[in-house]
């Protein structure tokens, strides 16, 4: 516990490091907004739950943009809670539209930005037409690149523009976050006779980024991997390079390989208990007439609620721990 | 006996009365002016007219021929008719030259006293050589091949002009006739009526079997009682109502087919017998009745005596039709209201989207180059509304100039049908809405109107139409699946019908399941029109299945409390904001909601908040964090301050207890000073 790595760093540093304060602010910001309801059944049990929710990667539902984006590990929490909600319209095998992905995007997050979502429908359709269907697993597996490295793609695609227009690769660019994105595109139409930019100079200049940049980033032995059959190579080419890359995936550990994405045997048995008793409602529903439940809402799904908090102790497959990463 | 052409005349009308007319010629020396009776009869005529019908007959038979001798001349082509001197003085005012195969019209010499003169059926072409005939009476050119009439300059004295069957094209040269009494034209080619103004003894006027297309110009004949017009094309009549005597008109087999083209026949007073048979119009389920409600004057129609019960009925139907009329004005009005009405509030409609487009790709091309026109409206995306641009009768356009204030919106209820258009309506559910109107809907239609509006008022709608099971969007900027979420709230949906006009949530692959699966708790029964079967609602949970098991058991308890009570909360609020409110209804109000919420607990965290309820809510939680903030950095500071102490606490204790220790250790070295001093410390305390 006491390593001499975690004493070697100032407080805040550390504390930072790990987005402890974050996690403390959201903690009691939720603390305020719902005083009635939690002194109902005191502050030390809301703690628990709160800090069990984050570490089951449970906290991000529901909340606004802002808090899912906040710290690396909630992002992940999202990418997974959004592969554990959607993974059965992806196994059913529809093929859907950008606006329908951010549409789901969006029941799990009210104000999830457009962007982001355009953004990762670039990389799959590599910025063609942009009403195209796509699956469900190239979308995710893109858009996971495209959010959980947001800051760092932006960075790479101003050296990437760069690179085309043959400036000096070694000078430090720090985009916002819409221009990078924005400049792209005139440039790719430039780079009509030149495909892209030469491979091992582009990997040098994301090298020098990484070791810069504050914000995370692929490691960089990964990238060094994905590079390495290609002479030259587009942006885009680039990112599909990164989502489709194993071993990048597994680094984030928020989704199983492509292989496994539609498995996930603990959900399937849930819902199939879930369709059986839909079943049964709807036709015991169409023979009794309607009457309300005896008795009032609060109490039915209290008993609900803690059948749940017992199955959710049971450890899950691809249960994410909180832990440090490099 | 009775002259054939006019027994065969009428005869072919389709009715059983003989009403051949009879002529009789009283031959009492009276001056130029005789009377010339035609009377209309079924019974014998008087006894002097017996008399002059048995010489008529006489007359008028085919041995007529062998008293008649037809000289040619040489000096001219025309033959010269030369009577033996005892015919001359029998029938001294008459003359008969029916069936002599005539060409043309012999030259008759010393008959200048003629006063009948008949040249029925013959093949004359052209009436000449009667000129000197100047007291002539009748003359009878029946069936001939006559192509005009002339010849008749003369004949200042003329009263019966029988020219039927002939091949006469146009009316005319009939100027010096003035004292014609009956004018015979039937079964010619004429197409116009013309040239008879002057004829203002004419009582009778034959014009059947012609080619007339309409009647018109008929005013000087004053004095004309029977009018005959069967078998033309006649389509309409005019100046009818300038014959001050016309009794008797027949207007059969022509071409009328509406009343408003004889609509001069109500205007004349003098009319009681009428004929319509064989024209479109007496194929009309309104003719009799029309006919006898605008002509009151009639006493016959189409040779039937008209009775009091028919003209009862007649305006019995008249006044409904009428009714019915004033009915389908007012309907067509209120429906030109309409549509104006919904016209504009489309046009608003498209401005607003336009409005907010144009803001939409201002922000995101800040640095184009090209700016858009924000008050630009592009025809091509203006909304599909029909334009309907039928003809609107003059009625309309004048009630309509009235229509100076066109509304923004429109509410109406047809039978079981609420229609709302245009936000403005949404306010129309604060009305005092009579139980038995609103009970009767069950179906509320919303078109121009923002979904996110329409949220807004659904706990009204929960209330005040409780039997609405059918929704209906169109136009509604329906745009996520997210916006589902807010039909929960309500009791009950049995069909559900999303236009894709106007509503992009349409073309979403997955956005009926996603329907079914949020409201499943409804059990619907259709969504655009189309069954929901088992295997929908099957597909539906296990497509979201695992996203209701989400939302509802890994979400943290007081999570799902703060969510629910917040959705629970906004619907109290409405409730509390509806006006005319007892507080007795909203507690019953609460526990009804409180009840059907719980319907289907797991998926009853997904809500919709609109956009600007949402941001609302995040500008509020700022401040919190704000404060949550400097509080967390306060305790940080704390923390880490005492960390810091503790941490200087490790570094230094080892010597710091050294120290302590020596410091003890010196104190007791000296065992009698260590004594005092203790003793002096007790003393002290005391």
């Amino acid at each position: 516990m006491l390593s001499p790595e975690r004493l070697a760093l100032p407080d805040y540093e550390y504390l930072a490091q790990r987005h402890v304060l974050t996690y403390m602010e959201d903690a009691v910001c939720q603390l305020l907004e719902n005083r009635e309801d939690i002194s109902q059944y005191g502050i030390a049990r809301f703690f628990t739950e709160y800090f069990n929710s984050v570490c089951q990667g449970t906290h991000i539902l529901f909340r606004e943009f802002s808090f899912v984006q906040a710290t690396p590990h909630n992002r992940v929490s999202f990418l997974r809670a959004f592969w554990r909600c959607f993974r059965t319209v992806g196994k059913n095998g529809d093929l859907l539209t950008m606006k329908e992905y951010h549409c789901l995007l969006q029941l799990l997050c009210p104000d999830f930005p457009l962007e982001l979502t355009q953004k990762a429908a670039r990389i799959v359709l590599m910025d063609d037409a942009m009403d195209c269907l796509m699956s469900f697993s190239d979308f995710l597996f893109a858009f996971q690149i495209q959010f959980y490295y947001s800051e760092f793609l932006d960075s790479v695609a101003a050296i990437y523009e760069d690179l085309l227009s043959g400036k000096n690769p070694n000078t430090v660019i720090v985009p916002t976050s819409s221009s990078g994105q924005h400049r792209q595109r005139p440039a790719l139409g430039e780079a009509g006779m030149l495909e892209g930019v030469e491979a091992s100079l582009f990997y040098q200049c994301l090298e020098n980024l990484c070791d810069r940049h504050k914000y995370s980033c692929p490691p960089p032995a990964l990238v060094k991997e994905a590079l390495s059959n290609v002479q030259r190579l587009t942006f885009y080419g680039f990112l599909m390079a990164l989502s489709k890359h194993h071993g990048i995936n597994q680094a984030l550990g928020a989704l199983p390989d492509k292989g496994d994405l539609m498995h996930d045997p603990a959900m399937d048995e849930e819902l199939e208990r879930l369709v059986v008793r839909s079943k049964l409602h709807r036709t015991s529903r169409q023979h009794r007439a309607k009457e309300p439940g005896a008795f009032g809402f609060q109490r039915r799904e209290k008993q609900e609620a803690l059948e749940r908090v017992s199955s959710a102790s049971v450890p899950m497959p691809y249960h994410y721990r909180w832990e440090p990463r490099e | 006996m009775i002259p054939g052409k006019y027994r065969s005349v009428s005869g072919r009308a389709a009715n059983n009365v003989n009403c051949g007319l009879h002529l009789v010629i009283q031959t009492s020396s009276l001056p130029e002016k005789n009377k010339v009776e035609f009377k209309l009869n079924k019974d014998t005529s008087s006894f002097p007219g017996r008399l002059l019908q048995h010489d008529l007959e006489r007359n008028y038979s085919s041995r007529q021929g062998d008293h008649i001798n037809l000289v040619s001349s040489s000096l001219s082509s025309f033959p010269i008719l030369q009577r033996s001197s005892e015919e001359k003085i029998l029938y001294s005012d008459r003359l008969s030259l029916e069936r002599q195969k005539l060409t043309v019209c012999p030259i008759i010499n010393g008959e200048d006293h003629l006063r009948l003169l008949n040249f029925q059926h013959n093949f004359i072409t052209r009436i000449q050589n009667i000129s000197n005939l100047q007291k002539l009476i009748s003359l009878d050119l029946y069936d001939n091949q006559i192509e005009e009439i002339s010849g008749l300059s003369t004949l200042r004295c003329l009263r019966v002009l029988l020219l039927g069957k002939n091949r006469i094209k146009k009316i005319s040269n009939l100027e010096n006739l003035k004292s014609l009494d009956v004018l015979d034209l039937h079964g010619n080619q004429i197409t116009k009526i013309e040239n008879i103004n002057h004829l203002c003894e004419l009582r009778v006027l034959n014009l059947a079997r012609n080619f007339l297309s309409h009647v018109d110009n008929l005013n000087g004949l004053d004095s004309l009682t029977e009018l005959n017009l069967r078998h033309n094309q006649i389509t309409f009549v005019r100046d009818v109502d300038n014959l001050p005597c016309l009794q008797h008109l027949f207007l059969s087999f022509n071409n009328i087919s509406s009343f408003d083209s004889v609509s001069c026949l109500a205007d004349s007073s003098s009319l009681s017998d009428i004929t319509f048979d064989g024209n479109p119009i007496a194929q009309e389920s309104w003719y009799k009745h029309t006919v006898l409600q605008n002509m009151m004057q009639l006493r016959q129609l189409d040779m039937k005596r008209i009775t009091e019960e028919e003209r009862r009925m007649a305006s019995v139907l008249a006044k409904k039709e009428e009714e019915k009329k004033r009915e389908s004005h007012k309907q067509s009005l209120l429906k030109e209201k309409r549509r104006l009405t919904i016209n504009n509030v489309a046009r608003q409609w498209d401005l607003q989207q336009q409005r907010v487009a144009n803001i939409a790709t201002n922000e995101d091309r800040k640095d184009s180059d090209s700016p858009q026109d924000p008050c630009q409206i592009d025809g091509s995306t203006l909304s599909a509304f029909p334009e309907e641009t039928g003809p609107l009768d003059s009625g309309l356009n004048n009630a309509l100039q009235g229509l100076s204030v066109i509304d923004t919106y429109l509410v109406e209820v047809d039978g079981d049908t609420l229609s709302l258009y245009g936000s403005g309506a949404l306010e129309s559910l604060d009305r005092n809405w009579s139980v038995q109107t609103a009970g009767m809907i069950t179906t509320v239609s919303f078109t121009f109107i923002e979904f996110d509006e329409i949220v807004q008022v659904l706990p009204k709608l929960k209330i005040k139409f409780p039997n609405s099971l059918h929704l209906k969007f169109k136009e509604t900027n329906l745009v996520m699946l997210q916006q589902f979420n807010a039909l929960a709230q309500l009791r009950r949906i049995d069909q559900l019908t999303i236009d894709p006009q106007g509503n992009p949530v349409v073309n979403f692959t997955l956005w009926k399941y996603y329907v079914l699966f949020r409201l499943s708790h409804f059990s619907m029964q259709k969504i655009n029109g189309t069954e929901v079967t088992q295997n929908d609602m099957i597909m539906a949970e296990r497509l979201f299945g695992i996203l209701a098991h989400v939302a509802s058991s890994e979400l943290p308890q007081y999570r799902l409390i703060s969510i629910l009570g917040d959705a629970r909360k906004k619907q109290f609020q409405y409730l509390l904001e509806s006006k005319g409110k007892k507080p007795g209804i909203i507690n019953e109000e609460n526990n009804d909601s409180k009840r059907l919420v719980g319907e289907n607990t797991n998926r009853a965290t997904l809500n919709y908040t609109t956009r600007d309820f949402y941001n609302e809510k995040l500008e509020e939680i700022k401040e919190k964090k704000k404060f949550c903030k400097t509080y967390i950095e306060d305790l940080v500071k704390e923390a880490t301050e005492i960390n810091m102490k503790n941490e200087a606490l490790q570094k230094l204790w080892p010597q710091m207890f050294i120290e302590l220790v020596r410091d003890a250790v010196i104190e007791i070295r000296n065992k009698n000073s260590y004594m005092k001093l203790c003793l002096q410390q007790i003393t002290d305390q005391k």
